[in-house]
């Protein structure tokens, strides 16, 4: 369907507000259903300082589908679980 | 050497951060050497302790390529075979065979997914047919620029499907296609409805054409899973 097709049964006249209302309700799908999934890979770091586990979450995501850890022992990627709340530190220092 | 990741990694979300832990007295360290200990309960977690090259793999919904230069549905180009040559010189893809990108349902301009190449796999745009178009009897094509090939011999048994085209985001016109397929296509066409009566004020209607736009995606969800199940019968119950 096109933006135009789209324009005329809504009736609406507004190009640029259509092609918004577009993105949102396809951010709204994404957001309830599984429409496209992407895939991001980040090198995990041996941590040398207290701040060395934290890495970004893509900043186009809408959400979560798995996080997975590379096996490098058997080259595959396996699923991790979600811890439900942050451990409490023992220590910050990475060398106690 | 990483193993048993599953067992011994975990991650916690932190706002817009992932936070990542592995167990300590893990079996790739004792406690004496371990660094950045952390307790939760009665399992001790500690900082990664290895490089991983690509080692942390996030899989996601985002919102990319809302709108593509084709219709979804139209998208049809697929074609697979152990026959295609290709060159990296002229970035050539030759299948020998008359026709086969016509008969496969490709055409200039559309956007290819190779699958299964020892080295070509990857996203490619067809710039034409070489020789003849592909509308012709083209057995060979040519990528477009932006695409670099290695050199192959035929071989492998390669898949070519045709992907939607991306429109760039920031300039979609009217005749831009949604990326979505027909069902959620109907299903925003209700959402925009909802808004354009939300901002009259017109709540009742409002909701009335949100709860259009769920039904819709749950329609297509559901549409997906209309599978049939087979209950074996015990040959007890044969008479």
């Amino acid at each position: 369907m096109t933006i135009l097709e789209l324009m005329e049964r809504t009736g609406i006249k507004n190009e640029t507000l259509a092609i918004a209302y577009i993105k949102d309700a396809i951010h709204l799908i994404q957001s309830n259903t599984k429409e496209k999934i992407k895939v991001n890979k980040q090198n995990i770091l041996n941590a040398s300082d207290s701040d060395d586990n934290v890495y970004r979450l893509p900043a186009d995501m809408i959400s979560i589908e798995n996080v997975s850890i590379l096996d490098t022992s058997d080259k595959r990627y396996k699923r991790i679980k979600r811890l439900s709340g942050q451990p409490h530190y023992l220590l910050e220092d990475t060398q106690p | 050497m990483s193993s048993y990741v599953d067992k011994e990694y975990f991650y916690y979300l932190r706002g817009r951060e992932l936070l990542l832990y592995k167990l300590l007295g893990s079996r790739n360290r004792t406690r004496i050497t371990q660094s950045g200990i952390l307790q939760s309960y009665h399992n001790e977690l500690m900082y990664p302790d290895e490089n991983i090259t690509d080692g942390l793999r996030i899989e996601y919904t985002a919102l990319n390529d809302p709108f593509i230069s084709e219709s979804f549905e139209s998208s049809t180009g697929y074609g697979t075979g152990t026959i295609f040559t290709f060159t990296a010189s002229n970035r050539y893809i030759g299948t020998g065979i008359n026709n086969w990108w016509k008969d496969h349902g490709f055409s200039e301009g559309d956007k290819i997914r190779i699958q299964g190449s020892t080295s070509n796999d990857g996203e490619h745009i067809i710039s034409g047919g070489v020789g003849t178009s592909i509308s012709g009897s083209a057995s060979t094509i040519d990528l477009t620029s932006a695409s670099t090939l290695v050199d192959e011999s035929a071989g492998a048994n390669i898949t070519i499907t045709q992907v939607p085209e991306p429109d760039t985001i920031t300039s979609p016109n009217t005749t831009s296609h949604i990326n979505l397929n027909k069902m959620l296509c109907l299903a925003v066409v209700d959402y925009v409805k909802a808004m354009i009566h939300e901002e009259r004020g017109e709540i009742d209607k409002k909701e009335y054409y949100m709860k259009e736009f769920f039904s819709k995606l749950a329609d297509n969800e559901s549409n997906k899973r209309l599978v049939s199940s087979a209950f074996p019968i015990s040959p007890f119950a044969v008479r």
